[in-house]
């Protein structure tokens, strides 16, 4: 298994990480990819319902160190599930604009279903337990984001079910 | 260096996300021998600090771990009180 792990200001490019996870190995039969990419509206909660702020940029801290260890066990555990040639993660931190790349997770396996599920396993894994915090300017007040219980219950469904 | 006479350690504090916002002024290192230790000697001068640290969702970590608030600690352990996390 090929495991590339990456926090880092600079931007990436996904042609490249995708070229990356392709040449990994001739038994490579599928490689899924996601991008995340910076909104330029944040919604929020307000009392019963939500409201749809614009936002001028956003911001990334992390806990160096942590994060990495984090990050290289969430992967572990995709590994430990499906069926895996190679994994890339990568996430921005730092500042960032509306349309600018945050996150890239990339998977390659033989079939589809794999890197298909392990994508999808390793974004909800990473948004809710890896060391980041998202803030955003607003009219030039900084904010933190709240943390979604949508992510919470998209993380929730892989517990305890080996669906293998 | 450790407190002979108290037997209490010297630890690196941390606050990251919104804790930041409210631990402008909080020493980096604090004598102390738990995390909740930590918590409760900050209460008197940061009482909106420890009003958030209260939340349930906050984490604690010791070394790069999560623990618990009771967890024993060290000389030049680095204790880290974490928000819950909006990667991704």
């Amino acid at each position: 298994m090929t495991d590339r792990i990456r926090i880092q200001e600079q931007d990436f490019d996904l042609a490249e990480e995708y070229q990356l996870l392709r040449q990994t190995d001739s038994a490579v039969g599928a490689v899924v990819t996601f991008s995340g990419l910076v909104r330029d509206f944040e919604v929020s909660a307000e009392g019963a319902g939500s409201v749809m702020n614009s936002i001028d940029s956003l911001s990334l801290q992390h806990y160096p160190g942590m994060t990495e260890s984090l990050l290289e066990k969430i992967v572990e555990q995709a590994n430990q599930r499906w069926n895996l040639i190679a994994t890339t993660v990568i996430h921005r931190v730092g500042d960032l604009a509306p349309k600018d790349q945050i996150v890239l997770v990339g998977v390659a396996s033989q079939h589809r279903a794999d890197a298909f599920e392990a994508a999808q396993f390793l974004m909800d894994y990473l948004k809710t337990q890896a060391t980041f915090w998202k803030s955003v300017k607003r009219n030039g007040e900084q904010q933190w984001i709240e943390s979604k219980a949508s992510d919470q219950q998209a993380a929730a469904r892989w517990d305890g079910s080996d669906d293998k | 260096m450790a407190n002979l006479e108290t037997g209490l350690a010297m630890i690196n504090v941390l606050f990251f996300g919104r804790l930041g916002d409210f631990a402008k002024q909080v020493p980096s290192t604090i004598e102390a021998s738990t995390p909740a230790e930590i918590r409760d000697l900050l209460a008197a001068d940061f009482p909106e600090l420890v009003r958030e640290l209260n939340q349930p969702q906050v984490l604690v970590s010791v070394n790069k771990m999560i623990v618990g608030w009771d967890q024993p600690l060290f000389d030049g352990c680095e204790v880290a009180f974490l928000p819950p996390v909006t990667g991704g």
